[in-house]
């Protein structure tokens, strides 16, 4: 009788085990769509057997652990593309942006400075006219209207990308304490010799998401708790201590501040990775040198111009004399630091009287010289320490920004597949598939039904005992 | 390595997302005709681009200039054929009086007749076009030839204009204008060159202007030969038909000069045509999109996205579900 409880009791173990089994499955049926969840696996394993006088019989089985199916050469993969991939759609949204300001149509700058020009060669036909004199100042203010747009419309990108740096970090200092918490959370259950497999699986997916956005390192310590650190080492989270980012004003521009111990330090873009670091290159090496090159073309447009108009003449209309060394555009040689001179492109003459078309000193009416010279500024004049012509120092500019776009594109396009591929990997590796677990699931319930037989014959061979004495 | 339910709609998923992206780039392509859009589209075709348009929009400033230069010279050139009729009329009067045995009235007809023929020259001197007159160098707003009141026949000089017969108020500056790139055409021809054989034309004397040697005044030749018929001076008369004739070949020299401009300007303006023509072929070819192949594109982009639509459809219909 002793040898049938035992069966007994084995059968027992096998039920349970094999429904224990059938939960870990349809959890894994339940998640089949969870982003980052491990596959779950039921540990099995044989009860210790027990001596029976010759024999060692077995006590039935028992479910040792749950453990998760888990790589940490695709997880550390996945985590290295997602900086990657992090860097480059961070910039691409400014880029595209930078795309429809210095687009290919007609109406860009170049043609804005071409038609400048073009109302000087126009003068030339007929230097007295006045309308041909008041077109000239009028391309010459839409010019400086296009400068200071296209300036102004830098300044909106890099105010949006700011704007972006400040909402992001709230998300950013909840992921970095989040980690924190399970850290402390993975501690805590496994220091019980269990696995905290979704705490883990959280761990990582927040891991993942902070690659992405600051392009994080990060390394296990001798206790399973995740230490995460910028890539220039300036730790994040320690043990179960986050370090919040916070957002600091220099100027118009922000930048990231992190508080370490009470101490605030200031985050150079150096210091960091991912969408963070494609933001802040962007604005700090992009933008700005793109607000440079039209600083610079400014500069010379309207020097040039001013050089050719200051030795032109003009009858005064005040006195009605002959008049020279009057300049076309405000002079942008000489700006006090911090005014940026594409802002200000702006005709100095009040109207197209002052116009010097003339190169004699008699302002003779019919007298086009100057007109001519101004005029040819536009194909022989070169942007100083350049090679360039106006147009195709700007045309110069816009190449620079369809490069960097371009490239952006493929790197992204790049980094998109390389996503994909190693998800894919690291489901086809740790993710649940529905036919796998079907399999399983049968094979459970043909396990659950033999166990039940089992204990149904031994409840027979019982009874037929239990009926040996009436 | 498994294929789990995540893998294959991750993969159909961006699959379907990069067929879709790329084919609506094509549809912009085919539904503008254009095969740069953006300078990411080609970035090294940026520079070609925005200087063939700069040169197209030159090319039209260039066209309309010439056009401009033509309608001068053509102006120009009617009032130079009057001056030309001029000068042979005056030759037939001078050469009738020499021939001729005329008494003192019809003489002084005939030097009325010059007179008025100086008035009418006068007035085409002081030509005027839109306003402006045409002979006058720079100074286009001013009246450039006027009797000279001061004039005494006997104190004539040809090396000092205040004692000529009609002094000059232009300048010796002919007006040019930029007809190709760095090509400055002169447009125009001055009054001084014109009327009074010389090329230079100082307005503040002193030093006082004279006559090229070899080249004319042909106001001063008019009116020497008036007073010559008034005074019936064979001898000077015989001189003043020679310088006539010679005033006469000077406008000549001078109109066809302009008229050889007027050509070249006629032969620049059909070769910027041609360049307008180059320009645009390339301009196109690294703008427009080949309409052919870009429907090509597009066709062959669909099927592919059809394909793809396809097999996701399927992929939801196998299930090892409906097995169980």
């Amino acid at each position: 009788m002793s040898g049938l409880l035992t069966a007994l009791n084995a059968g027992k173990t096998s039920l349970m085990t094999n429904q224990k089994s059938i939960e870990i499955v349809g959890n894994n049926i339940a998640n089949v769509n969870t982003e980052g969840y491990s596959r779950q696996r039921a540990e099995l394993m044989q009860i210790p057997a027990v001596n029976f006088g010759d024999f060692f019989v077995g006590q039935g089985v028992t479910v040792s652990d749950v453990s998760r199916e888990y790589d940490v050469f695709i997880n550390r993969q996945l985590q290295e593309k997602s900086i990657t991939l992090g860097e480059e759609s961070g910039k691409s949204t400014p880029l595209s942006e930078l795309e429809r300001i210095f687009n290919v149509s007609d109406d860009n700058l170049a043609g804005s400075i071409n038609d400048f020009f073009d109302a000087w060669q126009q003068l030339t036909t007929n230097p007295s006219g006045q309308v041909e004199r008041d077109m000239v100042l009028q391309r010459g203010r839409l010019m400086g209207d296009a400068f200071a747009d296209t300036y102004n419309e830098l300044e909106t990108v890099r105010n949006n990308i700011n704007n972006n740096i400040v909402s992001k970090i709230g998300n950013l200092n909840e992921q970095i304490s989040e980690i924190a918490k399970l850290n402390d959370r993975i501690f805590q259950i496994e220091i019980n010799g269990q696995s905290a497999n979704a705490a883990r699986d959280q761990r990582d997916l927040i891991v993942e998401d902070l690659s992405k956005s600051l392009g994080i390192q990060s390394y296990t310590d001798n206790r399973g708790m995740l230490a995460v650190q910028l890539p220039g080492g300036t730790p994040l989270v320690q043990g179960n201590q986050a370090m919040p980012l916070s957002v600091v004003t220099n100027g118009t521009d922000v930048n990231l501040q992190i508080t370490i111990g009470g101490n605030v330090k200031d985050i150079t873009t150096q210091e960091l990775g991912g969408e963070m670091k494609g933001m802040f290159d962007v604005r700090d090496d992009f933008i700005a040198g793109l607000r440079g090159d039209l600083d610079t073309l400014a500069v010379e447009i309207t020097k040039a111009v001013n050089d050719v108009h200051s030795n032109g003449w003009y009858t005064d209309p005040a006195t009605g004399n002959p008049a020279t060394g009057q300049l076309f555009f405000d002079d942008l040689t000489a700006l006090p630091p911090g005014t940026p001179p594409s802002r200000h492109v702006r005709v100095a003459l009040a109207d197209g009287r002052y116009v010097a078309a003339a190169g004699g000193n008699t302002a003779a009416p019919g007298d086009n010289e100057n007109a001519l010279a101004i005029a040819s500024l536009e194909t022989t004049y070169r942007v100083s320490g350049t090679n360039d012509t106006f147009d195709s120092f700007f045309s110069q500019i816009v190449s620079s920004v369809g490069i960097e776009a371009s490239r952006n594109k493929m790197a992204l396009g790049g980094a998109k597949d390389a996503s994909v591929q190693l998800h894919n990997l690291r489901d086809g590796f740790a993710g649940v598939s529905l036919e796998e677990e079907m399999v399983d699931l049968v094979q459970y319930q043909r396990g659950f039904e033999s166990s039940a037989k089992f204990l149904s014959t031994v409840d027979e061979m019982m009874n037929s005992l239990l009926q040996l004495k009436r | 390595m498994k294929a789990t339910q995540g893998t294959t709609y991750r993969m159909l998923g961006s699959r379907l997302n990069d067929l879709n992206l790329q084919l609506e780039e094509l549809r912009k392509i085919g539904a503008s005709g254009k095969k740069l859009n953006r300078p990411s589209d080609n970035p090294a075709a940026i520079r070609p681009v925005l200087n063939t348009r700069k040169q197209l929009s030159n090319v039209d400033r260039y066209m309309e200039t010439m056009g401009q230069a033509l309608d001068k010279m053509q102006a120009a050139d009617g009032h130079l054929e009057h001056v030309e009729n001029i000068m042979q009329r005056v030759k037939e009067i001078s050469v009738n009086v020499v021939n001729g045995s005329l008494n003192n009235e019809d003489r002084s007809v005939l030097a009325d007749e010059i007179v008025n023929l100086r008035q009418e020259l006068l007035d085409a001197a002081n030509a005027r076009v839109d306003g402006k007159y045409i002979f006058a160098g720079y100074e286009e707003s001013t009246k450039p030839f006027a009797e000279n009141p001061a004039y005494d026949p006997a104190l004539y000089d040809p090396n000092d204009h205040t004692t000529w017969p009609y002094l000059y108020h232009g300048d010796e500056n002919a007006t040019r204008l930029e007809i190709t790139p760095g090509e400055n055409l002169q447009v125009a021809l001055t009054g001084n060159d014109l009327f009074f054989g010389t090329t230079t034309w100082n307005q503040n004397p002193p030093p006082n202007n004279s006559v090229e040697p070899g080249r004319y005044d042909v106001f001063a030749v008019l009116t020497r030969a008036e007073e010559a018929i008034r005074s019936n001076d064979q001898t000077a008369l015989q001189t003043s038909i020679q310088d006539i004739d010679g005033a006469a070949d000077q406008t000549r020299r001078l109109r066809s000069q302009m008229g050889n401009r007027a050509s070249r300007v006629e032969t620049a303006m059909h070769h910027q045509e041609q360049v307008r023509i180059d320009l645009k072929q390339i301009l196109s070819r690294y703008e427009d999109a080949d309409a052919i192949e870009a429907f090509n594109n597009i066709v062959q982009q669909e099927t592919a996205f059809q394909a793809a639509l396809n097999v996701t459809s399927k992929v939801s219909k196998l299930s090892i579900l409906d097995y169980m």
